[in-house]
């Protein structure tokens, strides 16, 4: 018979994301089990650096600090993350370039870096 | 912001901060868009001079709409060759009608059989009546030509199968079933066949009585060119579908218990009706631009950008090599990359829109193994053009280049 058709079956807020809980950055910190912040205002410059070492980098360069540096403001000041195009106009790179910037790509390397909320998507 | 274009890593040219002039649309199979032009013309002047309740009053104007809903539900009857017109319910959509039928052909304790492939309206359904009414439910698998195999669907049926549902067309794969076939199997057990036309009502012929379906349900807003909110269920007179939502018909209204006879009987409330004349206007497009033909050159163009992606390093296409009877869709991967990060890189550089994700189809991607990664689905519709795919496989071949 078919398999749970829930994504995990968990206590999530929404679409069957879970609580995980976890130290990092010297402080216990809420993630949802695909690796994002679970409060957006968790985030933090070290809690970011912390990350970006975990996905394999050595650190975070200018580049890097300016992408996610955009994407917390325009949160902040949109109440949501930054459309398609906005993002590409916001951080002066296509889409592509940004891509290869962070381990993950764009979803799983900028935002979840960034500390935005896990996308509404049907993934 | 910056309007030139650009360069990608790869030398690539794209643009930052929007896409070029004009957006490549691939996503037909979502909601087919645009709509034609007189379509959209057509159901305005009629909705301007005709957008009363149908039925409800004891006015001419009452009357005109009442006809032009009657006239409606003749076409689509005609259309999927279906004997009674009174047997075309209205409703909002697919998963609406199948919601109706579903809910109204299974009862609790039954056996339900269905296929792998479904998306979930079906699956949804199927899952609460599950979980809340006691069915037990069996999934045939598909292959990997993406086909669920008739004899597969005849082995399943039990003697307390209530119901059988399958889909026509794979809205991940493309692929269209054999559901005569199926339909045949059905038959000699003597259980009822539900057929979800979403993604082949418009492209395809579907036949209610010539393959002895029960019901089809289908939507009018993908490749039917009618407008979101349209769609419907049209049931054979053999099939017995239970009154699952109650209210107003406009007759029989001393009576508290909901109206019986067809299309009252599955239907409650004012109908949509700007919907119903934006459909009409959709099924007459469709018509009147040869339905098979505008299949075939859809058909060329899914298969000419299959082909080109299936060229391109890292690349994976899930969708099999096209046959002639199938629909214009084509899923695929670029290496490890997240799906959604293809489909906002396609939309933001290169102005290509495109479904990512799991299709609401999470079956269908739990077999391909892209359960975590999702998959990127180009679906090419009545205006796509050559140079619609020439765009999307040069955007492609930039990502997977990128990898």
């Amino acid at each position: 018979m078919t398999p749970d058709l829930q994504a995990d079956g968990g206590s999530g807020r929404e679409f069957g994301l879970s609580r995980r809980p976890r130290q990092i950055a010297g402080r216990i910190v809420t993630f949802d089990n695909e690796g994002f912040l679970w409060t957006v205002d968790d985030w933090s410059e070290d809690l970011a650096a912390a990350l970006a070492v975990e996905a394999g980098l050595p650190g975070l360069d200018e580049t890097q600090w300016r992408v996610l540096h955009f994407l917390r403001q325009y949160y902040h000041e949109n109440g949501r993350s930054p459309l398609n195009r906005a993002l590409a106009a916001g951080t002066e790179m296509p889409l592509l370039r940004l891509e290869t910037l962070f381990p993950g790509g764009i979803k799983q390397g900028a935002r979840r870096l960034a500390g935005l909320p896990n996308p509404k998507t049907c993934m | 912001m910056t309007e030139s274009p650009s360069a990608t890593p790869d030398g690539a040219a794209c643009r930052i901060g929007g896409p070029p002039d004009k957006l490549v649309y691939l996503d037909n199979a979502a909601t087919s868009f645009p709509k034609p032009r007189s379509c959209l013309e057509g159901m305005i002047e009629t909705y301007a001079r005709l957008g009363v309740s149908p039925g409800r009053g004891s006015y001419d104007l009452s009357e005109e709409a009442s006809a032009l809903v009657d006239d409606t539900r003749r076409r689509l009857a005609a259309f999927f060759d279906a004997p009674d017109p009174e047997r075309v319910v209205f409703a909002a959509n697919a998963t609406d009608a199948l919601n109706l039928a579903i809910q109204g052909m299974v009862r609790s304790g039954g056996h339900v059989v269905s296929t792998r492939l479904e998306h979930n309206s079906v699956l949804r359904p199927l899952w609460h009546l599950r979980q809340n009414g006691g069915i037990e439910l069996d999934l045939v698998p598909f292959d990997r030509q993406g086909l669920v195999d008739p004899a597969d669907v005849a082995r399943a049926i039990r003697s307390d199968t209530a119901l059988v549902v399958v889909s026509h067309a794979s809205q991940v794969l493309g692929t269209v079933q054999p559901v005569a076939e199926i339909a045949a199997a059905c038959a000699e057990r003597g259980v009822p066949l539900l057929v979800d036309a979403a993604q082949s009502a418009g492209h395809v012929p579907v036949l209610l009585h010539a393959w002895g379906l029960s019901a089809i349900a289908f939507t009018g807003h993908k490749a039917l060119l009618g407008p979101s909110g349209s769609g419907g269920l049209v049931v054979s007179p053999e099939a017995e579908i239970v009154t699952t939502r109650f209210g107003g018909t406009g007759i029989e209204s001393a009576s508290l218990t909901h109206t019986q006879s067809y299309p009252h009987r599955l239907e409650a409330g004012t109908l949509n009706l700007l919907g119903i004349i934006g459909l009409a206007e959709g099924l007459s497009y469709v018509q009147a631009h040869d339905m098979a033909a505008s299949q075939r050159r859809e058909m060329a163009l899914v298969r000419r950008l299959r082909a080109g992606l299936a060229a391109l390093p890292g690349v994976v296409v899930y969708s099999p090599e096209p046959r002639d009877g199938d629909v214009p869709i084509v899923t695929c991967n670029v290496g490890g990359m997240v799906a959604a990060d293809v489909g906002a890189i396609l939309d933001a550089d290169y102005g290509i829109a495109v479904r990512t994700g799991l299709h609401c189809a999470p079956l269908v991607h739990q077999d391909l193994g892209t359960a975590e990664q999702g998959a990127v689905r180009f679906s090419v519709g009545h205006f796509s053009s050559d140079d619609d795919i020439a765009r999307a496989l040069q955007a492609m071949t930039a990502i997977a280049e990128s990898g």
